[in-house]
């Protein structure tokens, strides 16, 4: 077992001594440092409009957190996407091959390498969420929630990145697929969700019951009804609605999703939820609300029961988190299946004596 | 020094998709022995050291390095087996030292091991001035140098080389040659591919030819290698020279800027043709095959028997 791991370990560390002397890695952490500082010192001069200041800090610091994952999840299929093919076309990987490293260990080190590497561009956005700190406001555990899913949605693409670059045999294809399902991931949930949305109508029934207000006398000056209520004849509409909720599980793999959903949203005393969070979450977890196909409003009745001013009151947020259920774990975890899969995949090509080769490609 | 089989090939074939690149390798290497794998561009040579080094699996025939099989128990096969590839890859930036260490690492031996070993093969291969550079500076012989001290890292007792001396200057040459017979006295079984068969002559003990991706039989080589060849004469009197071969009736194929050529088949033969010169008072300065063994056999078997082997530039000392 030692003997694995300190194989590993000089793997590993084989690794990022390539990776970190490179000029590439250099230029991408400045890039990702200047970047997510800029964007936080605009973000607190102009989100004022947050209200006071814990909710300012909070809602700066889910925005960058979310911007940070964005950069991430940008830059890290750029360093894993050629981790094994491009060792391959250098000749570097066969020499690492007939030594007593296996293919696992040579598949897992370039995958944790390949992770340290899209960590050290998360370190160089950490002065920045720090900053957004200072103020106080953001909870204890929506730090280590969002931090947490963020380390491990970086893990995710790395994995997916390594996995593909020993799955594909040209490094340019491989690093390009990585982006395809990176975006697939981020964007094409949010296309699959709408349409499929709209894909699957049903119908909804809605009666109306009104008041006659040509009828009944002088209106109440508090209330704004009539003092003698008469209720009209019950209105039928039928129109068709999207359906959502039999979607939504496509969102749970979105990785913004994943993230909004994972980290504990603060609410504002009327049940608001406070930072970007919250919103986003928000979103997904109202999809999850079958509409009614049928519907009585009955403004009269509640006029005559003295609870129409509760009728058009909808549930608040906070109410909504309260009766859906959370999704990150889900999306977690298929995210984590998807990267297993494709280091799993890899080690398979990459074992040796090789027996297929795909055409084209060379063993060394 | 023993003498037993260090690699056994029989019946290995090795196809990608049409190509057939080894059709059908039989041959054995000898611990303690340099064996030359000789054979044209495109004859499989390389597509048969990547078997041997546990690189790509055989469609058919069996393989045994130092008794293992590299397709059922490669890690066997790796703990005692060297292989310099002919493709010089390396670690761009990682140092010449920093490179062999971590292929000691990646050879199970302790960071302590792995360092001193470093540092000693850096000494064996002649890159101490360069320990410290990336490898990415290195030029191309310096490369193939430590190409070759990373093959010995873990002291291995089967040596594969591909293509050892390409790129290296002249006295790097020498280097290798000293090199490789010393491990071979050492008991290590080395197996050189090379295109430069003059060489190749120089360090060998046995050789294997492949053409088409088949090795030639034991008696086509055999035959092929005593098959009437040409040797160089040279004399201070090239005029006494030419009318003493005129005059003994032995069979002249032309001179060169070098010397005489005379046909001979086998070595007795050239002895006595050597004789025969002599005592016709021709003062000879060499007498030697003009081209080497390796080479003679080569070409002989890839030409066929019809057409007659031709002289080379190459002087080759008897």
């Amino acid at each position: 077992m030692t003997r694995y791991i300190d194989v590993l370990g000089a793997l590993v560390l084989l690794e990022l001594r390539q990776r970190i002397r490179s000029v590439a890695w250099v230029v991408l952490v400045s890039v990702v440092f200047v970047l997510v500082g800029v964007v936080t010192a605009l973000l607190w001069a102009s989100l004022s409009a947050f209200g006071g200041d814990e909710a300012r800090a909070s809602g700066v610091y889910s925005t960058i957190i979310f911007f940070v994952l964005l950069v991430g999840t940008l830059v890290t299929p750029a360093i894993s996407g050629g981790a094994i093919n491009g060792e391959r076309d250098a000749g570097t990987l066969a020499t690492t091959q007939v030594t007593l490293a296996s293919a696992g260990q040579i598949v897992l080190a370039k995958f944790l390498a390949a992770w340290t590497v899209a960590l050290t561009f998360l370190a160089a956005s950490l002065p920045a969420l720090a900053f957004t700190l200072i103020d106080g406001g953001v909870r204890g555990d929506t730090l280590a929630a969002s931090l947490g899913v963020l380390v491990l949605e970086l893990g995710v693409v790395a994995g997916i990145g390594v996995g593909l670059s020993g799955l594909i045999t040209r490094p340019l294809f491989s690093v390009v697929t990585t982006y395809l399902v990176v975006a697939a991931l981020s964007i094409g949930t949010l296309i699959a969700f709408g349409l499929g949305g709209l894909a699957f109508q049903s119908e909804r029934t809605q009666t109306y019951i009104g008041i006659d207000y040509s009828v009944g006398g002088e209106f109440d000056p508090n209330t704004g009804l009539p003092e003698e209520i008469r209720c009209l004849e019950p209105d039928t509409y039928t129109y068709t609605q999207p359906r959502f909720d039999r979607v939504w599980g496509i969102l749970a793999a979105n990785p913004y999703v994943v993230l909004a959903d994972a980290a504990p949203t603060s609410f504002t005393n009327d049940g608001y939820p406070q930072d970007l969070f919250g919103q986003i979450a928000l979103g997904v977890r109202g999809a999850q609300i079958a509409p009614a196909s049928e519907e009585v409003i009955d403004e009269c009745q509640a006029a005559l029961d003295g609870t129409y001013d509760e009728l058009w009151q909808s549930q608040n947020p906070r109410e909504v988190f309260e009766s859906t259920v959370p999704s990150w774990f889900v999306g977690l975890l298929i995210h984590a299946l998807l990267a297993a899969a494709a280091l799993g995949g890899a080690v398979v090509r990459t074992r040796t004596p090789a027996g297929l080769l795909p055409k084209g490609s060379r063993v060394a | 020094m023993s003498s037993s089989t260090a690699i056994e090939v029989a019946g290995v074939s090795r196809s990608f998709g049409e190509v057939h690149a080894v059709r059908h390798a039989d041959f054995a290497a000898e611990a303690g022995r340099v064996t030359a794998l000789i054979g044209p561009n495109g004859s499989g040579k390389t597509t048969l050291m990547l078997m041997l080094a546990t690189l790509l699996r055989p469609d058919q025939g069996t393989i045994r390095i130092a008794g293992h099989d590299p397709v059922t128990d490669a890690r066997a096969v790796r703990k005692v087996m060297g292989w310099m590839p002919d493709v010089l890859g390396s670690w761009a930036s990682v140092t010449v030292r920093g490179a062999l260490e971590t292929t000691g690492r990646l050879y199970e031996l302790s960071g302590a091991e792995a360092r001193a070993r470093a540092a000693e093969l850096i000494d064996l291969v002649g890159l101490q001035a360069l320990a410290e550079q990336p490898t990415r500076v290195l030029s191309r012989g310096q490369k193939q140098k430590l190409s070759l001290a990373r093959a010995l890292v873990h002291r291995p007792t089967v040596l594969l080389l591909d293509e050892p001396a390409s790129g290296l200057d002249p006295a790097a040459r020498v280097d290798l040659r000293l090199l490789v017979r010393r491990l071979a006295d050492e008991g290590v079984a080395v197996l050189v591919s090379s295109h430069v068969l003059a060489e190749l002559d120089e360090m060998a003990d046995d050789a294997v030819y492949l053409e088409h991706g088949a090795t030639a039989s034991a008696e086509r080589v055999e035959r092929s290698r005593t098959a009437a060849r040409q040797w160089r004469v040279r004399s201070t009197d090239s005029a006494a020279l030419l009318r003493a071969i005129d005059a003994e009736g032995i069979p002249s194929a032309g001179t060169d800027h070098l010397g005489a050529l005379v046909t001979v088949a086998g070595d007795d033969e050239a002895a006595a043709v050597l004789t025969r010169l002599v005592r016709a008072g021709v003062p000879v300065t060499s007498y030697g095959p003009a081209v080497g063994d390796l080479e003679h056999t080569f070409l002989d078997l890839s030409r066929g028997d019809a057409d007659r082997v031709t002289a080379s530039d190459e002087e080759v000392p008897s």
